[in-house]
């Protein structure tokens, strides 16, 4: 019973600080957000050059993915909508499912996949280098010239690879919807307009704002958290993936239980 | 050794290795462009001319594990002299540099950048495990 007790206690112990030092490192990089120094020349550079590999690097297998699933998952709704009579439910479904829920989160995954793992590995890596101690040594802010670049990037990568997913699925919805329920262009247009609510467009941006910050800052925490042992590296990057997956489903989760209110 | 020469050392030392994902010059102007708020263009005009010293300009696209011990060893040099008004030090040199049996390479190395920095100490382990400090006289 007691070694129960003592169990639970050092699990809660471990998740206790788990959450103290994500939310610790969080407030320094909003606080360094919010700081005009932050944003000096050579953070700007690496800002630039994390947008391109998080963003634009990725940006064909991206299309490709992004029209794949597009028509596969129009194609699939419309179909059923056709064959149980909704018809009528076309645009919301679209809105509410596909740019609204679907999007965001298909983006997120291919980045926290791509990404995310890579700067967990990266992080870590240069812990057990001591690369970031070299950092310290010659004066530069590790938070401002290495880890708020990063959260910036994938922020703003999110946000932007998810509209752009949503265009796509849009025009692969056309497409269905000509083929499905031979509708025109100006129809399609006037039911997703009709459909379209400003809430909407709120809830993804800030979904996505979410999503970016936290699969960023999560993989950079766990990276972090390796020691000098070079066989921490794995450790930390595995450990730091599941946090990312675990976060994500929680944002969705929440972002539907703020839609539903 | 931070503490009493603050924003002015320039460590050498095999525990302050040189970034992973950035090349030699990227190396060095990242101390350059941070600390003196220069543009990228300047910085790598004025990194290329320090490694001309050297006869080390064509290594500077290379990564850390593409460069030999001696080389590695005046980049970190010239990385050491870009903050302002460096004070170099130089720790355990022998760690870095395992095939050189004196102090000449070292003495060398500085000399051919004695205008970019205002001194230099180096620091080496005594077999008795106690810390001594050599000052490098040829500066002065």
């Amino acid at each position: 019973m007691l070694s129960a007790v003592e169990y639970l206690g050092r699990a809660a112990l471990g998740v206790s600080k788990t959450w103290a030092d994500h939310f610790s490192l969080a407030l320094s990089i909003l606080a360094k957000i919010f700081h005009r120094r932050s944003y000096s020349g050579i953070a700007i550079m690496v800002l630039i050059n994390q947008i391109y590999f998080t963003a634009i690097q990725i940006l064909p297998l991206f299309f490709a993915v992004s029209i794949i699933m597009g028509f596969l998952i129009t194609g699939i709704v419309f179909n059923l909508l056709k064959e149980l009579g909704l018809a009528e439910y076309t645009g919301r479904i679209i809105m509410g499912f596909v740019v609204t829920e679907l999007s965001p989160f298909l983006t997120v995954l291919f980045l926290a996949l791509r990404t995310s793992s890579a700067m967990n590995a990266e992080i870590a890596t240069m812990k057990v280098n001591k690369e970031l101690h070299t950092l310290e040594v010659f004066n530069i802010d590790v938070i401002s010239y290495l880890f708020l670049p990063r959260v910036i990037s994938g922020v703003i990568s999110v946000t932007l690879l998810s509209g752009i997913f949503s265009i796509l699925a849009l025009a692969a919805g056309f497409v269905c919807s000509n083929l499905i329920f031979n509708m025109s262009l100006d129809g399609y247009a006037n039911l997703l307009l009709n459909s379209a609510e400003i809430s909407d467009i709120a809830i993804i941006l800030v979904k996505c704002s979410t999503f970016g910050f936290f699969i960023t800052l999560i993989p950079i925490r766990s990276g972090l958290n390796a020691t000098n042992d070079l066989t921490s590296v794995p450790v930390a990057v595995l450990i730091g993936m599941v946090r990312v997956f675990v976060a994500i489903i929680a944002i969705e989760v929440l972002s539907l239980i703020a839609r539903s209110i | 050794m931070k503490r009493v020469l603050g924003p002015h050392l320039g460590l050498v030392s095999s525990d302050v290795p040189l970034i992973s994902n950035l090349n030699v010059w990227s190396n060095i102007a990242l101390i350059y462009q941070y600390h003196r708020k220069a543009s990228k263009k300047s910085a790598r005009t004025f990194v290329i001319q320090c490694l001309q010293r050297y006869g080390l300009e064509g290594i500077a696209e290379k990564r850390n594990s593409e460069i030999s011990d001696d080389e590695r060893f005046c980049v970190k040099v010239l990385r050491a002299v870009m903050v302002v008004k460096a004070v170099i030090v130089i720790d355990r040199p022998f760690r870095m540099l395992h095939y050189h049996k004196d102090i000449s390479f070292i003495y060398e190395t500085l000399a051919k950048i004695d205008d970019l920095f205002e001194r230099c100490d180096i620091l080496d382990y005594d077999p008795r495990g106690k810390l001594r400090e050599e000052r490098d006289d040829s500066k002065a």
